[in-house]
């Protein structure tokens, strides 16, 4: 793949790091000189001294029909227009930006920007899925929160507990995809019975999350 | 009054659009962050919002999708490209003016209801019929 790492100090030094390997030819340009000389001494790679938001810079960069364009900067604004301009311009495949302000996340995904990270944003979600869960769910939200992945332990005193998939009318409600069994992942169908110690991966919206979750941990009468 | 008209950045271009369009009667709309910023506009009888307009929040406030034109002149391209895009694509504004420095950028701002204006292009053609191209 080629990568291009634009602005950004400590982020851009750990993407580099974690995509500076076989197979991926990475371009990084920066607009502050120090910035610049910090990540060309630490990775022992190139580095291009230019504002990323200028088309010319970006093509004498070798950036036009680039893989992945990665947006670093501390400003949304700039990380927007260096977007803007690698896909619209340099017919860049995918762009990602970094946002400072949570409110951004969904307005740069409207506006274009293929997908969009803020760390208090996904602090806040972080934080709302570990106090609205107890302990024996994990979850990871996908989509802007639309989406959720929910790992559900099984046990004997649940009452899904030794029920098939397909007595438990989950229809429109949640999918589930794969059930951990003794160091086994079963794909299951609607015969299959969960069993005590199970864990079930199952997909669901976010609105209907508390409906499966109430379902699964509802203990027998 | 002749329209909504939202006059987004009062540097020297922004207030005096701002104070040609109160006296041609138009129902006016400033935001800037400066609470200072018109300061040297006599009788401006128009709205003042002292705001950061790329927070989408402020423009909905203000009553951007209600607006017949958005003049977008703050001193910053890409926050001048940033907010014609949401005044466009999110507001669905049906003229917009936006002000770029570097006329390189006009580019990313090519929508039917968009046009920019950009003082080096204006300087240039004035020279070019001055010396007769």
């Amino acid at each position: 793949m080629r990568i291009v790492i634009a602005d950004g100090l400590h982020e851009a030094d750990y993407l580099i790091g974690l995509f500076n390997t076989k197979g991926n030819s990475l371009i990084v340009i920066n607009r502050d000189e120090q910035a610049c000389r910090y990540l060309s001494e630490r990775n022992n790679i190139p580095v291009i001294h230019r504002s990323p938001v200028r088309e010319g810079n970006l093509l004498a960069a070798g950036a036009k029909d680039a893989d992945l364009f990665i947006a670093l900067s501390q400003s949304d604004v700039r990380n927007y227009v260096a977007c803007k301009t690698a896909k619209q311009l340099l017919k860049v495949k995918r762009c990602i930006a970094t946002v400072v302000n949570p409110k951004n996340v969904s307005l740069l995904k409207k506006l274009g920007v293929d997908a969009v990270f803020c760390a208090t944003h996904l602090l806040g979600e972080q934080i709302h899925t570990s106090a609205s869960l107890d302990s024996f769910i994990n979850s990871l939200s996908l989509e802007d929160n639309k989406i959720q992945i929910l790992e559900l332990r099984i046990k004997e005193t649940h009452e899904v507990c030794g029920k098939a998939l397909e007595q438990l009318n989950l229809s429109g409600l949640a999918s589930v995809s794969c059930i951990y069994r003794q160091d086994h992942g079963i794909i299951p169908n609607g015969k299959t019975v969960l069993q005590d110690d199970d864990k079930v991966l199952l997909v669901t919206t976010t609105e209907s999350r508390e409906r499966v979750t109430a379902l699964f941990r509802r203990k027998r009468a | 009054m002749n329209g909504n008209v939202i006059i987004i950045g009062a540097g020297r271009v922004g207030s005096s659009i701002a104070s040609l369009l109160n006296e041609k009667n138009y129902s006016v709309t400033v935001i800037d962050k400066n609470k200072d910023a018109l300061m040297d506009v006599d009788d401006f009888s128009g709205y003042f919002e002292v705001a950061d307009a790329s927070d989408v929040e402020v423009l909905q406030r203000v009553g951007t999708d209600a607006a017949d034109a958005v003049v977008i002149s703050t001193e910053d391209d890409d926050t001048n490209i940033f907010l014609t895009d949401i005044c466009h694509f999110m507001f669905g504004v049906p003229r917009i003016f936006v002000r770029l420095a570097d006329s390189r950028k006009e580019k990313l701002c090519r929508y039917p209801s968009v046009r920019a204006i950009c003082p080096f292009l204006l300087s240039l053609d004035e020279f070019r019929r001055e010396f007769g191209e």
